[in-house]
């Protein structure tokens, strides 16, 4: 326990719990809400498994990195595995990745509130009040958000459970809509799982190398993390299947938000109807804390590189960028879309999420090596 | 801003004269000896007292001696200086030979319980205003101070604000000594320590500071005598002023220390690590630190076995939830999301309406700030004439308000349930939070409907988690998430289940409770209920 | 610290200023449209009638409610939904206001030419209920006849339709809840096509939006359920009328509870059974080549009726009366199916089961399934159950008749 109250960025800590907490709140995040591998029809759920098993292996990578450099962010050990300024230079480019897929899940969050309940708004309204948010909870540091999130786990597993039971129980579940498995072959399923579901959302684990240098507990790290990302993959598994049966193949497909479509349809003792808030407390959670963690990432790193002492008042300039870029990326819902799927998984997640912490490794392996034998020694007992 | 403090600041430097300058800072070395006459003593007294009119100056005279007695009237017990002080000082019987009088006066002639020497000028005053009588002897710069105190004090009687149905039915007073009395006689522990200070530089107000000696975390005691000592101020009426000095945030509308006037509650927190303050002159002791579950433990939960406080500790967490998120739940639903409401009651609601002339965010308005008022006014006016406003006012927010066609009678509903919903919390400080956050939440709906709410909650939830409580994070055992310190949470578990205190309160990780406390039927293999049974 | 204070009251301040009344809708402003009716246009393509409910008149207790009529029936013209809906403005005070909408009645003659240009507004749309009750004016009666009607027992006419057919559902097993959602899944699937209710004035047509129709006990004109409309292609195709229908819902598994007549020894209708539940399977094989189609099909009930002398305490009697049900059950599908047949529409969703059981032969299936399907096997099973026999054991024929 610490008196006083001192939300320092640089020094806060996290434990164990709260870290899980934070991976699973930010996996779910947006994941559940929009329609995740419709490419492989009655299949996404596989290729969402097939998606997870990806993203294990790639958090790995990480997780290896984050070995050599256990009490550094990422933007500060890419300095060091290789040089200063072809560091500084690529640990830029990750804030800007950030900033980006912070204005991303932004603008699924506000076109989402848009086209279903806020029709007349102005997107940057709904937008602007979730920045604000955003922005205050980053002013209030890690440790706080943290918290905010173990708070809120109970509250989206409340949900989630009082969710499932009414579907259930309003006989929504033909679990015939999943046959037959595997029509087409598996070549869909493995195509939607490297194209989509690998980078998004289990890819993204990548921002979480500017978090775990905060956790108290070091050993847990890849227990934790992988638990995590398990889990997270399970429940977006099931949430999926829960979609395909209760809507059938073709409306999956066709839904913007599949999970909303499924919530409209519950239908109980003709009192208990068009539960779409309960969609919205979701989706107002998990956008907030899916945003808020490429937020902070983004923050930090920036501050990281420029060595700003207080990165409290980088807070605000960037989250402005965020805000008006999330406005701005796509004129319309359909542009979005079409970038997030075709464009952003192979030109910035795969170099991002893959290509770059993996040459990043390798390059760290055998600086390492050389320099001091014996941690990496350790390290290959850890892994 | 500045300027004008300034301005402030040295425009009162200059009206305070040396003499009283003195007496307000006590940081100030200048203490003046007593002198050896008494007669100059009294001279130097009247000055300084400004011939007060309650001070009280006997001039007497022994065989070979002579000297004044003062006291304050008012504060001592007339009866106890008539009998025990004078009695005996003017008592001619010459004195043996060759003895200091001082000593002898001191231990033979004044019978009071507890008697001290003051060398000092300063002191002198202490001991008068707690109620002390202080004896001169002409001829020794020193002074015998006696015990006398004996003022009139309102008896101990039931807590008027934190009431239960069981549990014991005694408050606390504005005496000092009767509340730490009342603790002292409920943990007859030499672990318990009163610390006192004097905090108020015209007031000079009587504060303690009790704890358990090893079960109370040292950093917070040390936190609290900290922020305890750094205090600067004229006067202190109530323990209200203190909570206000010591808090840890004081932008937020959550209380961060409790208070309560039962001594019941006290002693429990004291035995969980807790430090308590007593303030004299206040029946509100405070107890830090202070998380947010706290406020809606009440002590009945703890009295009654554990299903039945269970339920109702939940109860009135739904209760404080309906409080806050009432009226602004019926404005988003009524003019956002009318698709959420049945359709039938959305047609009934809808035929309410139909005649009341206002939106609905300013008929929530209106009928929520004329609540408050009656609340206030309720409160405030003399008893005899609250039985008239509680009419008239169960008039304007009842039938006349519909019939007149300014609210419609759900929104009647509304109100009414979340006054009562408010009422159920345990403690007034939280009720009130929510109170007063219900009318932004209220603004929030009407902007944005449930978005605007959920943000509302979103930026609530961020900040009860960024506030702390004497370092203790606010929503403790919740978040930061800890599975073994959740005996007394939302659920309270059999007592026999308090396995720990907690320790993010208390000192290190003490077992609270012996083992196999949980009770049941005598053991059939027990040797002694064998021996009973034959 | 105090230029944040300032910077997050200003905006708190300019908040409502800003917001103007972007969704913000007042319950006063808002016209409930409860059902929505269409028929053909004359001009434009479609003639759109609302039905909106007048709340003070429907909810009670209200200071000078209660005496109006309960709904007014608003109309207007357009080529498509949306154009209708928007030139209704101009005759509502009120926003009309979708999100209790709980029912569309398309015309037959609409149903037969223009039902799929309607739809999409309706599926798109998200203010409006996917949840949506569905049905066909059948007949002579128009759409908006059955929109402006006015019933005696339901304060809200649409109510009496949802949940006459919710209520049919439950206790006849004619008519199924239909909404939005299912039609569109059905009609977009290869192997099953989609129905709906069919409804439709008894009586005199002109007298049933009038309030002098509810003046009397045994009303001039009122609504009634008829028979289920089949679709082929989006378009009307034929109707299955009343006696066939419970077959048809047998086979999708929807009949919970009904009565049956039963003939015993050459008497008809001697007994009636309760049937208070019924589980249909219906699964797919291919024999030599060719599919066939196995209804499974398990009823319990009760007899709620004897007119004739049959010892009901004796187990053997009550065996025979279950082999009765077997076969009586069995006939009514087979004949469903037959009328389905003839139609050459799969409204049972056979070719989804064949699909699942056999994707690559579906394939081929696939292409001529309309024919294939008219000349598809169905073999039917059933398992009767009769449980008890309500308070009495014989009936009182036993000792009369003697």
């Amino acid at each position: 326990m610490t008196l006083g109250s001192g939300d320092q960025m640089e020094q806060t800590k996290i434990n164990a719990t709260q870290l899980f907490v934070l991976v699973v709140l930010f996996e779910m995040g947006s994941a559940i809400l929009v329609g995740l591998g419709t490419n492989a029809k009655q299949d996404a759920w596989l290729a969402i498994l097939l998606g997870l098993v990806g993203g294990l292996l790639v958090f790995l990578v990480y997780y290896r990195l984050y070995l050599y450099y256990q009490d550094l962010p990422f933007t500060s050990y890419v300095q060091k595995i290789v040089g200063k300024w072809m560091g500084r230079l690529i640990g830029l480019m990750y804030v800007v990745y950030f900033m980006y897929c912070a204005a991303r899940v932004l603008r699924d969050f506000g076109e989402l509130l848009l086209s279903t309940i806020y029709t007349n708004t102005p997107l940057i309204v709904i937008n602007c009040l979730m920045m604000l948010t955003i922005i205050y909870a980053t002013y209030k540091g890690l440790e706080v958000f943290a918290r905010v999130g173990e708070l809120y786990f109970l509250v989206v597993y409340l949900i989630a459970v009082a969710g499932f039971i009414l579907i259930l129980a309003s006989g929504l579940i033909h679990i015939s809509n999943l046959k037959p498995i595997l029509e087409n072959g598996i070549m869909p399923v493995v195509k939607t799982a490297l194209g989509e579901t690998l980078n998004f959302p289990f890819g993204e684990m990548v921002v979480f190398t500017m978090i775990l240098p905060h956790l108290n507990e070091s050993k847990k790290v890849k227990l934790v993390c992988l638990s995590g990302i398990a889990l997270s993959g399970i429940n977006i598994v099931i949430t999926t299947i829960v979609n395909i049966t209760a809507l059938g193949t073709d409306l999956f497909e066709r839904a913007n938000f599949p999970l909303l479509s499924t919530i409209s349809k519950i239908q109980l003792a003709n009192f208990i109807e068009r539960l779409d808030v309960l969609f919205m407390l979701y989706l107002v959670v998990g956008g907030f804390f899916k945003i808020t963690i490429f937020f902070y990432a983004a923050v930090t790193g920036a501050g990281d590189i420029f060595k700003m002492k207080s990165q409290r008042k980088l807070g605000f300039p960037i989250g402005v960028i965020v805000l008006f870029a999330s406005v701005t990326i796509a004129s319309n819902y359909a542009e979005h879309i079409k970038e997030g799927l075709d464009i952003v998984p192979l030109y910035l997640h795969w170099p991002f999420q893959i290509i770059i912490p993996s040459l990043l490794l390798v390059i760290a392996f055998f600086r390492n090596r050389k320099k001091n034998p014996r941690s990496s020694k350790e390290m290959n007992k850890d892994v | 801003m500045l300027i004008l403090s300034k301005i402030l600041k040295t425009k009162r430097k200059k009206r305070q004269d040396d003499n009283i300058r003195q007496k307000l800072d006590p940081n100030l070395p200048k203490d003046l000896p007593i002198l050896r006459s008494s007669q100059d003593n009294i001279v130097r007294l009247k000055e300084e007292l400004g011939k007060s009119s309650d001070v009280v100056i006997r001039e007497f005279k022994g065989s070979n001696y002579q000297g004044a007695l003062v006291f304050i009237d008012g504060l001592v017990d007339n009866k106890v200086i008539m009998d025990f002080l004078l009695e005996p000082l003017i008592d001619t019987k010459p004195l043996p030979e060759r003895v200091d009088i001082f000593q002898y006066l001191k231990e033979h002639a004044v019978a009071a319980g507890s008697i001290s020497t003051i060398e000092n000028w300063n002191q002198i005053y202490d001991n008068l205003f707690s109620g002390n009588t202080v004896i001169f002897i002409d001829g020794y710069n020193k002074a015998i101070s006696a015990e006398t105190k004996g003022w009139e004090k309102r008896s101990i009687s039931n807590p008027t604000t934190q009431l239960s149905i069981r549990g014991p039915q005694d408050a606390f007073t504005e005496t000092l000594r009767t509340n730490t009395a009342l603790i002292r006689r409920r943990i007859k522990s030499p672990n318990l320590w009163i610390e006192t200070m004097k905090i108020g530089k015209v007031s000079q107000t009587d504060t303690a500071i009790l704890y358990i000696k090893g079960i109370a975390n040292e950093k917070i005691v040390e936190e609290v005598r900290k922020r305890l000592n750094r205090i600067n101020i004229d006067e202190l009426l109530e323990s209200g002023y203190i909570e206000q000095l010591i808090e840890d945030q004081s932008w937020t509308t959550f209380p961060t220390t409790y208070h309560t006037e039962r001594p019941d509650v006290v002693v429990s927190q004291l035995v969980e690590g807790r430090v308590a303050i007593v303030v004299d002159g206040s029946p509100f002791v405070i107890t830090a630190p202070a998380i947010f579950i706290q406020f809606f433990q009440a002590p009945d939960d703890y009295y009654s076995r554990f299903d039945i406080s269970t339920g109702i500790r939940l109860l009135r967490i739904i209760a404080f939830l309906i409080a806050l998120i009432g009226p602004s739940t019926y404005i988003a639903a009524t003019t956002f999301h009318q698709e959420m409401i049945p359709t039938t009651l959305v047609i009934a609601i809808a035929a309410q309406r139909e005649n009341v002339p206002f939106p609905a965010f300013v008929e929530a308005l209106i009928m929520e700030v004329t609540f408050e008022i009656l609340r206030e006014a309720g409160l405030r006016l003399p008893r005899t004439v609250g039985q008239a406003v509680s009419i008239v006012g169960a008039l304007v927010i009842g039938q006349a308000a519909v019939q007149a066609g300014i609210v419609s009678p759900i929104m009647v509903i509304v109100v009414s349930i979340t006054a009562i919903a408010n009422f159920s919390t345990p403690v007034f400080a939280m009720a009130i939070a929510a109170r007063l956050l219900r009318f932004v939440l209220m603004g929030l709906a009407t902007i944005l409907g449930f978005y605007g709410m959920m943000l509302g909650l979103m930026f609530m939830s961020i900040h009860l988690c960024s506030i702390r409580s004497f370092g203790v994070p606010y929503m403790m055992p919740l978040a930061p998430f800890n599975i073994r310190n959740q005996q007394d949470v939302f659920v309270r578990f059999p007592i026999w289940q308090f396995t720990n205190r907690p320790p993010f309160i208390s000192k290190g990780n003490i077992a609270r409770i012996g083992q196999n406390q949980k009770p049941g039927p005598p053991d059939p293999h027990d040797d002694r209920s064998k021996g009973e049974k034959s | 610290m105090r230029k944040g204070l300032i910077f997050v009251s200003s905006i708190v301040i300019m908040i409502p200023f800003l917001t103007a009344c972007w969704n913000q809708k007042e319950l006063t402003d808002l016209a409930f449209v409860m059902a929505m009716g269409v028929d053909k246009g004359k001009e434009k393509k479609f003639e759109v009638s609302f039905q909106i409910v007048n709340p003070g008149n429907v909810a009670p207790g209200q200071i000078g409610g209660g005496q109006g009529l309960p709904i007014a029936v608003y109309k207007s013209t357009g080529d498509t939904l949306t154009e209708a809906a928007r030139a209704a403005t101009k005759k509502v005070s009120r926003r009309l206001y979708y999100a209790h909408t709980n029912l569309v009645i398309i015309s037959d003659d609409v149903a037969k030419k223009d039902l799929l240009l309607l739809l999409d507004a309706m599926d798109r749309d998200p203010e409006f209920r996917t949840t949506t009750e569905l049905i066909i004016a059948k007949g002579k009666t128009r759409a908006e006849d059955l929109v402006s009607a006015l019933t005696i027992l339901d304060k809200l006419p649409v109510n009496k339709i949802t949940k006459e057919i919710q209520s049919t559902e439950k206790m006849l097993g004619e008519n199924m809840s239909i909404n939005i959602d299912d039609f569109i899944t059905n009609l977009i699937s290869k192997g099953r096509e989609p129905i709906l209710n069919g409804y439709k004035v008894v009586g005199k047509i002109d007298k049933v939006n009038q309030a002098v129709n509810l003046k009397k006990t045994t009303t001039d004109a009122y609504l009634a359920a008829d028979g289920l409309a089949v679709f082929k292609d989006g378009k009307l195709r034929g109707w299955i009328n009343n006696n066939n229908a419970r077959g048809v819902l047998w086979i999708l598994n929807k009949v919970e509870g009904t009565g049956i007549n039963l003939t015993w020894k050459d008497m008809k209708n001697a007994i009636s059974i309760a049937l208070i539940r019924s589980k249909t399977k219906v699964s797919a094989q291919f024999k030599g080549g060719k599919p066939m189609i196995n209804v499974k099909i398990e009823n319990e009930g009760w007899v709620s009726e004897v007119n004739t002398a049959i010892d009901l305490t004796n187990p053997k009697e009550i065996e025979k009366i279950e082999s009765i049900l077997m076969e009586e059950t069995k006939k009514q599908i087979l004949t469903s199916v037959k009328k389905a047949q003839k139609l050459k529409v799969d409204i049972f969703g056979f070719g989804e089961k064949i699909h699942l059981e056999n994707p690559k032969r579906w394939k081929m299936l696939q292409k001529n399934w309309d024919e294939e399907f008219s000349k598809l096997q169905v073999n039917v099973e059933v398992e009767s159950y009769i449980r008890r026999e309500g308070i009495r054991t014989k009936p009182f024929w036993s000792e009369f008749s003697k």
